[in-house]
């Protein structure tokens, strides 16, 4: 299965062990992946698109036709990325006029958007297209007794009628996911709660990154699985920058590690800790690599 | 008349609903369910996504587009767009709020950095030495520079072309 794939920012820029663990894990599940040349931003559907609405969806437009000029749909891994290119694939399929006010902004650079492009998060090409027992199938080194407290994040599943990710209401994705590599998944009390990151408030951030932290504790779970990078960022250098703020304080709470979906996907099939970035998490995931069998990274 | 009648900024409200993304605000029919579900609601009760839309539907836009307007608490979550019975995609009507302060030089100071960047090199997030250097310990090449031109004249406004 051959698909091109759409980086974004954050992950290369910020988190490149999550690119890591995308590109060697997914060779092993059969996903050949097409690296494009003059992909931008996917636009960031925050701070772009509350510039300048317009020129958001007709910079996104670009990317997508570069995939259809390769003839390639897209497979995505950034959540924000997602919810760009699939928004603007809507906007454009449901208002002709639209497309055709976007299509002459691109016919200045000699572009066309004809709609054929599909755009798809990897979690469901790997539910959909690779399917669960292929999965299993790669694992050399199950995730026992393991037990995982899914944070969604908001742009993976919402809004559904673009998205179509999973049910936002009852996501399973990351469960059946998780299951796969031998972990086990609960669901946090705030399992539906923003991080916050996108507030241009500090306080409200805090506000809800903590009470989606205060939620996690309750499960004593052994790592928060992500699949937002926002997310990782709110919930890993967020976290230590909150425990900061309460040093000192009589009940400084225990720090819960977020970990990205596919650097466990990772050590399942027996690459090394190190070699899936587990190093350079601001927060260590102690108790995941005891259970497996492995000394924390150093 | 007394001077409890209602009044509606029709010009105002047109200026709002022509931005991209706020042409279902006439859909609103005020019942609320986005507040329900709205997590900076739930933590800053003076932020009501109904209220932004009963003020936006009344063209009342002041205080919406003043510095330190309330709007930019938006999460940007999407739970109202979920939500909303009416399909008035609540948070799209924020954002062409949003693109009117831009306008009007009222936006997040967060914003413009974030759009020079993009336009500047590609990427909305800057790329420190530090990161190639992990880069390349992981196995990975550095980050490409981007070429922006082809950016550039697409985000052209339609008038200037």
């Amino acid at each position: 299965m051959k698909l091109a794939f759409f980086p974004g920012c954050l992950i290369p820029v910020k988190y490149p062990y999550m690119e890591v663990a995308i590109r060697k894990t997914l060779p092993r599940l059969g996903i050949e992946i097409v690296d494009l040349e003059g992909l931008t931003c996917c636009p960031d559907p925050i701070h772009f698109k509350a510039a300048d609405n317009l020129g958001w969806l007709v910079a996104a437009t670009r990317n997508l036709c570069i995939a259809e000029e390769a003839g390639l749909d897209i497979f995505t891994i950034c959540s924000g990325c997602t919810e760009t290119l699939s928004e603007a694939i809507h906007m454009l399929k449901e208002n002709p006029e639209l497309k055709e006010q976007v299509n002459r902004r691109l016919a200045r650079i000699g572009r066309e958007y004809k709609g054929k492009v599909k755009v798809r998060h990897i979690v469901t090409i790997l539910r959909d297209d690779v399917g669960v027992e292929k999965i299993k199938a790669t694992v050399t080194r199950p995730l026992d007794k393991v037990m995982v407290a899914i944070h969604y994040g908001c742009h993976l599943l919402k809004p559904s009628d673009f998205m179509q990710v999973d049910d936002p209401d009852d996501p399973h994705v990351m469960d059946h996911l998780i299951q796969a590599i031998g972990g086990t998944t609960c669901r946090h009390q705030e399992w539906y709660l923003c991080c916050g990151r996108a507030c241009q408030s500090q306080e409200l951030r805090e506000q809800m990154t903590n009470s989606v932290l205060d939620s996690v504790r309750e499960m004593e779970a052994d790592c928060m699985g992500m699949i937002c990078p926002t997310c990782f960022s709110s919930f890993d250098l967020g976290q230590v920058l909150l425990a900061r703020k309460l040093k000192g304080k009589a009940d400084a709470p225990k720090m819960v590690p977020p970990v990205y979906y596919f650097q466990l996907l990772g050590l399942a099939q027996g690459l090394t800790p190190k070699e899936v970035g587990l190093n350079r998490h601001k927060i260590k995931l102690i108790t995941v690599l005891e259970k497996i069998g492995l000394a924390e990274p150093v | 008349m007394s001077d409890s009648t209602l009044k509606v900024d029709f010009q105002k409200r047109q200026q709002l609903e022509r931005i991209l993304g706020a042409g279902h605000l006439n859909y609103c029919y005020q019942c609320g369910a986005c507040v329900g579900d709205c997590p900076t609601a739930r933590f800053h009760p003076e932020f009501n996504p109904r209220t932004i839309m009963l003020q936006s539907l009344l063209g009342d836009l002041d205080e919406l587009l003043a510095e330190n307007s309330l709007i930019w608490y938006c999460s940007n979550c999407y739970n109202c767009y979920e939500r909303c019975p009416q399909d008035v995609r609540p948070v799209e009507v924020i954002i062409a709020l949003k693109n009117l302060c831009v306008a009007e030089g009222t936006a997040a100071e967060e914003i413009q950095p974030v759009m020079e960047r993009i336009l500047a090199t590609g990427r909305s997030v800057p790329v420190m030495p530090a990161v190639n250097r992990m880069r390349d310990d992981m196995g990975l090449p550095p980050i490409a520079e981007l070429d922006t031109d082809e950016l550039r004249e697409i985000l052209k406004p339609d008038d200037e072309a």
